[in-house]
């Protein structure tokens, strides 16, 4: 049960009897009739154990979107219900009007509509509505909290997306599609076609022309439906916060962009979120939009505190795929000791496959490196040059190993890898 | 989200007993104590501290009140009560005024002991009190009780501290038998037939007036516990007490306090309805916090992910250079770090020895080699100058860079 403000101002015009007759007898006889309404308004209040909730799901949004969550109130007592919902979303959710008043004659139902607007990655969920019915005086309320759990899943938000005309741009030209070619840029013969001025001489084909009139031009594309398997890194160390985002967070956007790249450029991409067994797995083997499946699979992901088992992922991109593919570890360069883990595994790896590492670089170690005012400054300095250094050591390694490596400040990471996929696109190594 | 995922990593994939088998957690209350029992017996525990504690506190304690014959304390006087008891001296103990008359008036003329320490006894009760007794004998009394019972003796200021035994000086029998007494932290008495004066003082420790019927002791410690067993003491109290066969112990309290006559309340003055303004506007606020309190609803569980700042790992380790002055440890990083980098900048591979990189930048910067090696290899010593070096380091790798 509960009490409006309306009440408390009641019991405070009760003051008024009291004083003008004082006495023990005005004030209980206040107090009596006090009590009396609220029990009256109580028991007239419209019943709360004869309402049926219903929630539509609501569905998917992405991170800073909005979306409506819908509520259907049915009441099936006999009298009308008139009080406050309460709809118990997270608060990270962001509901913007989770409580409101709802007017429910008998009998029927209601729609009631929440917007929210989330500002966390994930399954976000309501797990219980709270009602509270009014009596026709709206004195005293009976309330009651029923279980009716919902969620909304918020997807991330895909901010590299702006990137992608330009590198689909680059693909094109790769792909000869672009009018104006660079020579070199595929590897596999596509067809000849008309010169056009631009063309780069060195790619006309003078056995085509004598048969005609005209200058042709061989075009060339790059090699298609290979292999491109992407792992993200869910382990302790992606739990690291670097500018405004999770490494977590920076290795999506990277997948994102990669995947819907490689997506467009004729390649099949897997995606594999993995720490210590696999939390998510996607890929185009499966009917369907790519990027779907890909944001559907990365939503509900956190970095877990626990250690990445390194040795068991080779055999896991073997069960992706026995062929040899581009395989990308989205993880990170600092943090534990890379030497026992990712470098053995790395090495496996590129035994079979082509292997890019991409990490993102923390660009607080820069700002710590050039602050050498004081003594402070100086040894943090030393701190920061040292945790470069040991970066610089393992990428020397990696790169000794055969494996490409990708180490960029947070929102340059999603391009940078985009432009080691076309690179190597370009130079067939794929 | 998190929980989600941490509470999959306890139950094993191989493990047979899905989530359904497992046996129910408990419900109520004896489940939940088990399941905080720690905490329930750390509640216990400091439950019954508390409630000793309150207990002490509550509990009846023993008679502090100096001089009272119950009090066996070192400031009380249950030791000379006894005693007086023992020779057939009936005392009684008088907690108010009224106990006192009564008993003064039932004894055949009794004796007296007044102790006021505050004073708290009036004109009229005090005569009333010096009628009733057969004598009386007052205990360091202040001037007011003197002035009201109108006797010629008067305070005359306290025992000088040189003078630790007094010897008794004059012709009183009960003076002559006791001997010396202590005149340790007592007030001195003029008037009447004084006894036990200082050197140099015509007021005494012991005064009794021309009548005998008003004797002033100007010591406590001649009847305390404490004080009863040295010198002449005890004899002293015996026979200044003992000489009648009833003696009255009557210490005044705050219970005696006149409040007869006093002015009007604000109570009294105020009118009728205003006793039930301050309950009711309580019930009002009783009632507004029930409106604002009452939750619409429990709150929300919000799973929160574990996020680390990513350079903690770099400041702890800054931190721990400072603390230990690892001025050698700070250098070599960064000399490392500034010879890696002029490297790059230099396009001179990764191959590149120190000793290539600091001819490569001298040939750019048109230095001499020995003053750019000397600069990258020093060593500083003091804080101080690797605050220095390490500015010089950077110029040096900004100057190449500019070129």
């Amino acid at each position: 049960m509960a009490i409006s403000g309306r009440y408390v101002l009641l019991v405070l015009v009760g003051l008024v009897p009291v004083l003008l007759a004082p006495g023990w007898g005005t004030v209980l006889a206040v107090l009596g009739v006090l009590a009396a309404l609220a029990a009256a308004d109580l028991v007239l209040a419209g019943s709360l154990r004869s309402v049926q909730l219903q929630r539509a799901e609501p569905g998917n949004v992405a991170l800073n979107g909005t979306i409506d969550a819908r509520l259907t109130v049915r009441n099936d007592g006999n009298r009308r219900l008139r009080g406050t919902l309460r709809d118990g979303w997270q608060p990270s959710a962001g509901a913007r009007n989770p409580v409101q008043d709802v007017d429910i004659p008998a009998h029927e139902s209601r729609r009631v509509t929440v917007r929210l607007q989330p500002v966390r990655r994930g399954d976000l969920k309501a797990p219980h509505v709270t009602l509270r019915s009014f009596g026709p005086l709206r004195l005293a309320a009976r309330q009651r909290t029923m279980e009716c759990p919902g969620a909304v899943r918020v997807l991330p938000p895909f901010h590299s997306r702006r990137h992608l005309p330009s590198k689909l741009r680059k693909l094109r030209e790769l792909d000869g599609k672009a009018a104006v070619q660079i020579r070199g840029a595929g590897t596999e013969f596509d067809s000849l076609r008309d010169y056009v001025r631009g063309d780069d001489v060195r790619s006309i084909d003078w056995r085509a022309t004598a048969r005609r009139s005209s200058v042709v031009v061989r075009t060339w594309r790059p090699e298609r439906d290979r292999r491109v398997v992407m792992v993200l890194d869910t382990s302790r160390t992606s739990a690291a916060r670097i500018d405004d985002e999770t490494r977590l967070d920076t290795g999506m956007e990277a997948a994102l962009l990669l995947g819907v790249l490689a997506e467009r450029g004729g390649d099949r991409v897997d995606f594999l979120a993995f720490d210590r067994r696999t939390r998510a797995w996607a890929g185009s083997a499966v009917q369907g939009n790519l990027l779907g499946q890909l944001v559907q699979a990365m939503a509900p992901l956190d970095a877990e505190l626990i250690e990445m088992d390194w040795p068991a992922v080779p055999a896991q991109v073997r069960a992706v795929t026995a062929h040899r593919s581009l395989v990308v570890l989205l993880t990170s360069l600092d943090g534990g000791a890379p030497e026992e883990g990712l470098l053995p595994a790395a090495a496996r790896l590129a035994n079979d496959h082509v292997v890019v590492v991409a990490a993102v670089r923390d660009p607080q170690l820069g700002t710590m490196l050039r602050d050498r005012a004081d003594a402070t400054g100086v040894f943090r300095a030393a701190a920061a040059e040292r945790a470069l250094l040991q970066r610089a050591a393992v990428s020397a390694e990696l790169r000794r190993l055969g494996v490409e490596v990708v180490d960029a400040e947070p929102h340059q990471l999603p391009p940078r890898l985009a432009d080691m996929y076309i690179r190597l696109k370009a130079a067939g190594k794929l | 989200m998190t929980g989600v995922n941490t509470a999959g990593i306890r139950q094993p994939e191989t493990s047979v007993a899905g989530p359904d088998t497992l046996p129910a957690p408990g419900r109520g209350p004896l489940a939940s104590l088990r399941k905080h029992r720690s905490l329930a017996l750390l509640a216990t525990v400091c439950a019954i501290a508390l409630g000793m504690a309150v207990w002490g506190q509550l509990a009846p304690k023993g008679d502090a009140t100096p001089l009272s014959v119950s009090n066996a304390g070192p400031e009380g006087a249950r030791a000379v009560s006894e005693i007086l008891g023992r020779h057939g001296v009936d005392v009684h103990k008088a907690r108010n005024f009224e106990a006192a008359m009564s008993a003064l008036e039932a004894g055949s003329s009794p004796t007296l002991l007044l102790y006021d320490r505050s004073g708290i006894l009036d004109e009229p009760r005090l005569l009333d009190l010096a009628a009733a007794a057969g004598r009386l004998v007052l205990v360091t009394p202040r001037l007011e009780t003197l002035s009201a019972l109108d006797s010629d003796i008067r305070q005359a200021g306290v025992v000088p501290d040189a003078s630790p035994a007094l010897v008794p000086g004059c012709s009183l029998p009960d003076a002559q038998a006791a001997g010396d007494i202590s005149g340790k932290s007592g007030f001195v008495y003029d008037g009447g037939v004084s006894c036990y004066r200082p050197s140099g003082s015509a007021a005494g420790l012991l005064a009794v007036s021309g009548d005998g019927r008003l004797s002033v002791l100007g010591s406590t410690g001649v009847l305390s516990n404490d004080g009863l067993d040295e010198l002449g003491h005890a004899a002293l109290a015996l026979r200044t007490l003992g000489g009648s066969s009833e003696l009255v112990w009557y210490l005044p309290s705050l219970e005696d306090l006149d409040t007869f006559g006093s002015p009007q309340t604000l109570d009294d003055l105020a009118p009728d309805w205003v006793r039930y303004l301050g309950p009711w506007l309580i019930v009002v606020a009783l009632t507004a916090i029930a409106w604002r309190g009452r939750r619409l609803g429990p709150l929300v569980f919000e799973p929160l992910p574990v996020v680390v700042k990513a350079v903690e790992t770099a400041e702890g380790r800054a931190r721990m250079y400072h603390d230990a002055h690892a001025v050698e440890q700070a250098r070599d990083n960064l000399r490392a770090g500034t010879l890696a980098r002029l490297a790059g900048k230099l396009r001179l591979g990764p191959g590149a020895t120190a000793e290539h990189t600091i001819d490569a930048a001298a040939r750019l910067l048109g230095r001499p080699a020995a003053e750019v090696r000397d600069l990258v290899n020093h060593h500083p010593r003091t804080e101080a100058r690797l605050v220095a070096w390490a500015q010089e380091l950077n110029n040096l790798e900004k100057e190449v860079s500019s070129r």
